[in-house]
């Protein structure tokens, strides 16, 4: 009887006369952030529909692997394709010792201080730089000042520049991801600060930093503007299809197709822009699931977890 | 602040003495002028309420401070009478000599075996037979071999809280310290595998100084031989542990142990 005097002014409390409206709002925010998240997925589903529709068509083994004509119908992208790996490969070759260092020495090994705060600094200015600008600065440098004249080596080192710091943060936040606690652990068995880097703190992070690595990739394979002036935009300059000259140019499939449209003396431009478009979007969202796939085996292949 | 010795001490050789310790965070000052000297082969408990410095000072044991920014350490810590802070001494050497096992059990994301041979590796050690042996020699010795002698090769994080514990004091002992100094070892287990660790520690004080940290009072009591308090960033008293727990001579030890704070 005590208790149903307490509990009725209680329930009128709880029920209280905004009750309704609050939840319908609440409903109403519910769904509006759902539709927002949902629009992000359609929006990709759609464009890659898109591509499809309008590349599929165009591909066949003789598009992916026949070589660029000039004007008559019936180009294929083959060569581009292989530049497109050969540059990616170059860049990933210089990009990667670098940035894991400097991203190791970053977060391993500077107790902050001014340094790191110039570091830092520095790599942030060069992420803001816009590629354009940076495939002007290659042009001027390794193209004219150096006389290399348009070649795989100068896009790559372009490309260089413009991903050092991306992969540089992969690399910081993949160790930052490694648990303090083995740190010291290993300096508690009387392991130096390089051991400890190189048996705990570098395996734990191989996953994470190799998803990174693979996601950059996706990028450095999608870039045009810094490497239109840089690498050139001509597979037939001086070069063989497959050339892995260095030295030589190189027209990555994203430079191609920027180009085709542009300058191509071809009837069938349509067709091979189409399928460019479509083979690049492939390669890319590969590139992405691929940076999970390996990222995730790798975890578990070197945290010896689920052996 | 008493500085009292306990009256068993004079006849035990100290494995390590601590001399007017200052303990620096920043500007903050977390330990002031801490003595105490540590016998060979005994177990030296470290108590206090949370906050009190003791775990700050353990740490101050092994240079493991280094590794902090922004932290600093002032006075003496000597081992068989070398000061461990000297300039030409390098804190690998030291951290070789004096292991730490830590409060939350850290084991690395690799094998049971990688884990226990670890620091073996580290120091040069390549030969597997001789791995093997370090490896089984360690893991008796920490009570954790008949549990985990068939699967070696599993991952560690496999284990259970208190094996991964076990397996951590193994890897401490596969390095073959002289002092082992523990961060309360026991704080993240249930009480079965705190009574596992606890008989290991009576086991080891055979071998080891041990030098540990605990909240837990019947814990020190269990184990220790000799108990030192600490309160607010200041070492109170030191003495054997029924002392301590039996006629403190400082009213601030009584209080504690009293249960009147903490």
């Amino acid at each position: 009887m005590a208790q149903a005097v307490i509990a009725q002014p209680a329930v009128a409390r709880l029920r209280g006369s905004n009750a309704r409206s609050r939840r319908i709002v609440d409903r109403i925010a519910t769904a509006a952030l759902w539709g927002a998240s949902s629009l992000v997925v359609l929006l990709l589903l759609l464009f890659i529909g898109f591509e499809f529709y309008r590349g599929a068509s165009s591909i066949s083994w003789q598009f992916l692997t026949g070589s660029p004509t000039a004007g008559t119908a019936g180009g294929g992208i083959g060569p581009l394709i292989f530049n497109s790996f050969y540059v990616l490969i170059l860049t990933l070759a210089f990009t990667v010792p670098i940035s894991v260092c400097a991203g190791m020495y970053l977060q391993e090994y500077s107790a902050g201080g001014r340094f790191k705060a110039i570091v830092q600094f520095s790599a942030e200015s060069l992420a803001t730089v816009p590629s354009i600008v940076m495939g002007l600065f290659g042009l001027l440098v390794f193209v004219s000042a150096l006389h290399w004249h348009f070649t795989a080596l100068g896009g790559a080192l372009t490309l260089t520049l413009l991903n050092l710091p991306a992969m540089m943060r992969v690399t910081q936040e993949a160790l930052a991801g490694v648990p303090g606690t083995y740190r010291e652990a290993s300096m508690a068995c009387g392991a130096t600060k390089w051991q400890t880097v190189l048996k705990v703190i570098l395996p734990s992070a191989i996953g994470p930093l190799t998803t990174g690595v693979v996601l950059v990739s996706g990028r450095i394979f999608g870039e045009t503007a810094a490497l239109i002036y840089t690498a050139g935009a001509s597979v037939s300059y001086g070069r063989s299809a497959y050339d892995v000259n260095p030295f030589h140019t190189a027209e990555t499939l994203a430079v191609g197709l920027y180009q085709v449209h542009r300058e191509a003396l071809v009837p069938d431009v349509d067709r091979i822009a189409n399928g460019s478009a479509l083979v690049l979007l492939v390669m890319v969202l590969v590139f992405n699931v691929v940076a999970r796939v390996v990222g995730r085996a790798l975890t578990l292949r070197f945290t010896g977890k689920a052996r | 602040m008493i500085q009292s010795q306990p009256a068993a001490a004079p006849a035990l050789a100290d494995k390590m003495k601590i001399e007017n310790l200052d303990i620096f965070y920043g500007t903050f000052q977390a330990m002031k002028r801490a003595n105490l000297s540590v016998p060979d082969r005994h177990v030296m408990a470290l108590i206090g309420p949370s906050g009190c410095g003791k775990s700050t000072f353990l740490r101050a044991l092994n240079r493991m401070h280094d590794l902090t920014p922004g932290a600093r350490v002032e006075g003496k810590v000597t081992l068989d009478g070398v000061d461990i802070y000297a300039p030409s001494i390098d804190p690998v050497t030291v951290r070789h000599r004096i292991g730490m096992v830590f409060q939350r059990p850290n084991p690395f994301p690799k094998s049971i075996f990688e884990n226990v041979v670890y620091g073996a590796k580290i120091h040069g050690e390549k030969n597997p037979k001789r791995l093997a042996e370090i490896a089984e020699k360690s893991l008796r010795a920490a009570a954790l071999w008949d549990e985990v002698k068939d699967r070696l090769s599993r991952s560690a994080l496999d284990l259970s809280g208190g094996q991964q514990q076990r397996l951590c004091i193994a890897r401490v002992l596969a390095v073959e310290p002289e002092v082992i100094l523990m961060d309360e070892p026991a704080s993240a287990l249930d009480p079965i595998a705190t009574s596992k660790i606890e008989d290991l520690i009576g086991e080891l004080k055979r071998d080891y100084t041990v030098i540990i940290v605990t909240h837990s009072m019947q814990q020190a009591a269990r184990i220790s031989d000799f108990t030192s308090f600490f309160l607010l960033g200041e070492l109170i008293e030191v003495g054997t542990t029924s002392d301590i727990f039996t006629r403190p001579r400082d009213k601030r030890t009584e209080d504690y142990i009293t249960g009147r704070y903490g």
